[in-house]
């Protein structure tokens, strides 16, 4: 007997046992679509933190350099700068401060403030179209930057221009916002040169940014923090560094950012920063650290791969069980069968053909399911990717095609056990099966 | 001498309490061309008898001798050829395989001798004609009443021109018309050249063979013409 007759003859048993084959498939089927989608899920999670990651600002090194004391000796603020500035692999350096003290921050009618006391109760009518409270909710970080922040923090510029170095030298009262802070103060309005105030000073604004929103990271419950944490972003006040002397009671800034050109630089600009920080700041009246973010993101890396491989243990059984399911429909099969792989040895079946026979009936099955497998996965991976991070996400090739080859080699193992016990019965027992 | 067999013993559980002897030494020739009927009471050991002389289980002791060669030492491989070419099985239950069509159950033993597709088909038509169950070449067993499923196994059985057809109550399951149309198809064979051996209870079956062989508790007790064996 040729393979086209095996073929043949097996393709003739697949379809003429319709509901048996389906059955024995939907081991492969189902075990095969849950290792994918299982996977791809893990991967997809893995996808959303770092665009949630890039969304912070990637390639940022972390500086702290303060010394208590006789600050006024050295600006220890510059010497940072223009040391980092000379370094190759550097992008940017931003002071990066924060204005804590909620000052209220006011254009026409529209009012931003933290201030609850009176919100509660009584309207506040300087809240205006948006009703009480919801200058709140829209309250923005204020920050203190240069003229690099928008390189260092990711932001882009929508409207208008970042400041300039000159500004920040002569305690210029300009500032740039994030793009839902001026939406909710000027609406429609162009915000360029209009003058907001804040704590009763005027700043004039000079820019926009643009809105970080445009990360896909979808709609789920498990990115919507991420989501609100970037929509967060975007509600900013930038003013220059300098403007420290009139909010933090003229506290210097101790903390930079420094952003790297790649993630390659990284690391030679951190041994770098560490070497030059204790030249210019005596240990025993203040300190330094440097170092990157990039860190997190590879622990985080690290504890999704754990994740992922973990998920793929879990797929790995359903894999198994799917395999054993089909050994035990096989074994039924055989057992049903014994009769035939009588009859077809009495009238002249060698034992070699009916094992090619069953092999073939065996990879053949495991194959369609297989490729059925694949098909949901993808669809199934398609759906939880549109449903948890709201974006395409495709299976890898790599692990399809693993778990295919698994899944058809487990099935014809499972398949072909029970045939080689069959075929090696004396045709008179077989045929005596019932 | 087509078939011979010299003392031939089937047993089960040998040497324990619950030992059967199915087969007690039983010597047997027959040549080409006859019909043999072989009777005995159910348990007698005529079924046995001819699952040795079918190649499909294998003896404990003695010789047997298919065409002049010697099959007790035969591999597996062997013994499936030799059940191919030399013999064609028909039995009691049909045993058809119920997911496959007339044409397809016919085919089967010609795919296995690795006849090619084109004198295939003229040798499966050729069968179906012999037995009348040519228009019924599309239909599945359980399409086909007893009879036609019989004349099917009849025609599968046929349709690689063996020496042998070894029948093993082939009526057992068919109303007397029908099962008297099957002895026709047989006898038919029969003047055509075919060895028949055939396995029977029914006496009045066994009386239009020529030669019929009786066997009680595995031995064989009269052997002869229905007048000598006594029918």
């Amino acid at each position: 007997m040729n393979l086209t007759q095996a073929i043949k003859m097996a393709s003739k048993s697949i379809f003429s046992n319709k509901g048996r084959s389906a059955l024995t498939m939907l081991g492969i089927i189902i075990g095969l679509a849950a290792v994918i989608i299982l996977v791809s899920y893990a991967k997809g999670q893995n996808m959303a933190m770092n665009a949630y990651y890039d969304s912070m600002g990637t390639n940022i090194i972390n500086v702290q350099a303060y010394s208590w004391g006789n600050s006024g000796s050295r600006d220890v603020g510059k010497e940072v700068y223009n040391y980092c500035l000379q370094l190759d692999g550097v992008a940017g350096i931003s002071p990066n401060g924060y204005i804590y003290s909620s000052p209220t921050i006011k254009y026409e009618s529209k009012t931003l403030s933290r201030n609850r006391g009176g919100m509660s109760g009584m309207s506040v009518a300087s809240a205006g179209m948006d009703g009480p409270g919801a200058g709140t909710n829209e309250y923005p970080e204020i920050r203190l930057g240069n003229e690099m922040f928008g390189v260092c923090f990711g932001y882009s510029i929508a409207k208008g221009r970042e400041f300039s170095y000159l500004e920040i030298e002569n305690l210029s009262q300009v500032c740039v916002l994030g793009s839902a802070t001026a939406e909710y103060l000027f609406g429609f309005v162009d915000p360029i040169d209009k003058v907001i105030s804040i704590n009763g000073l005027p700043f004039r604004v000079v820019g926009v940014y643009q809105s970080k929103g445009g990360v896909d990271l979808g709609k789920s419950e498990e990115t919507q923090w991420m989501e609100e944490s970037i929509k967060r972003m975007d509600r900013l006040v930038v003013l220059p560094s300098t403007m420290t002397r009139y909010f933090n009671d003229n506290q210097s800034i101790e903390d930079y950012v420094v952003k790297a050109k790649s993630s390659s630089d990284i690391k030679e600009i951190t041994t770098a920063l560490n070497s030059f920080l204790p030249t210019i700041i005596d240990p025993n009246s203040g300190g330094f650290y440097a170092g990157s973010d990039e860190s997190w993101k590879q622990e985080s890396n690290e504890a999704n791969a754990l994740q992922q491989r973990f998920l793929g243990g879990v797929a790995a059984i359903s894999l198994l069980v799917g395999g054993i399911g089909i050994m035990n429909i096989m074994l039924v099969t055989v057992t049903e069968r014994t009769r035939e792989i009588g009859i077809r040895k009495a009238i002249g079946a060698e034992r070699k053909s009916i094992i090619i026979q069953f092999l073939i009936e065996a990879a053949m099955i495991c194959g369609i399911g297989g490729i059925f497998g694949i098909i949901v996965g993808y669809l199934g991976t398609l759906i939880v990717g549109k449903l948890s991070f709201g974006t395409i996400l495709l299976p890898g090739a790599e692990i399809t095609l693993g778990a295919f080859v698994i899944s058809v080699v487990l099935g014809i193992i499972f398949g072909m056990y029970p045939a080689i016990k069959a075929s090696g019965l004396q045709p008179v027992v077989a045929l005596r099966a019932d | 001498m087509l078939i011979d067999i010299r003392n031939l013993f089937k047993i089960y559980n040998e040497g324990k309490e619950s030992e059967v002897r199915a087969l007690d030494g039983v010597n047997l020739s027959i040549d080409r061309g006859e019909f043999v009927a072989i009777i005995g009471a159910s348990g007698s050991g005529k079924s046995t008898l001819m699952n040795i002389l079918g190649c499909l289980d294998i003896p404990t002791y003695g010789d047997y001798w298919l065409d002049g060669t010697d099959i007790t030492d035969r591999t597996d491989r062997e013994l499936a050829n030799l059940r191919n070419r030399e013999i064609g099985f028909i039995f009691q239950g049909y045993n058809l395989i119920p997911a496959l069509t007339a044409y397809e159950n016919v085919e089967l033993p010609l795919i296995y001798q690795g006849i090619s597709g084109s004198r295939r088909e003229e040798r499966i038509m050729e069968a179906l004609e012999k037995v009348g169950m040519a228009d019924r070449w599309k239909h599945k067993p359980a399409e086909m009443s007893g009879g036609q499923q019989q004349r099917v196994a009849i025609a599968r059985a046929i349709a690689t021109h063996p020496p042998i057809i070894m029948a093993d109550e082939p009526t057992g399951a068919l109303d007397s018309k029908t099962g008297k149309h099957v002895l026709e198809i047989l006898h038919d064979l029969n003047e055509d050249g075919s060895t028949i051996i055939l396995i029977t209870h029914d006496n009045g079956i066994a009386a239009t063979a020529k030669r019929i062989v009786r066997i009680s508790d595995g031995r064989i007790v009269a052997d002869g013409t229905k007048e000598e064996v006594g029918l």
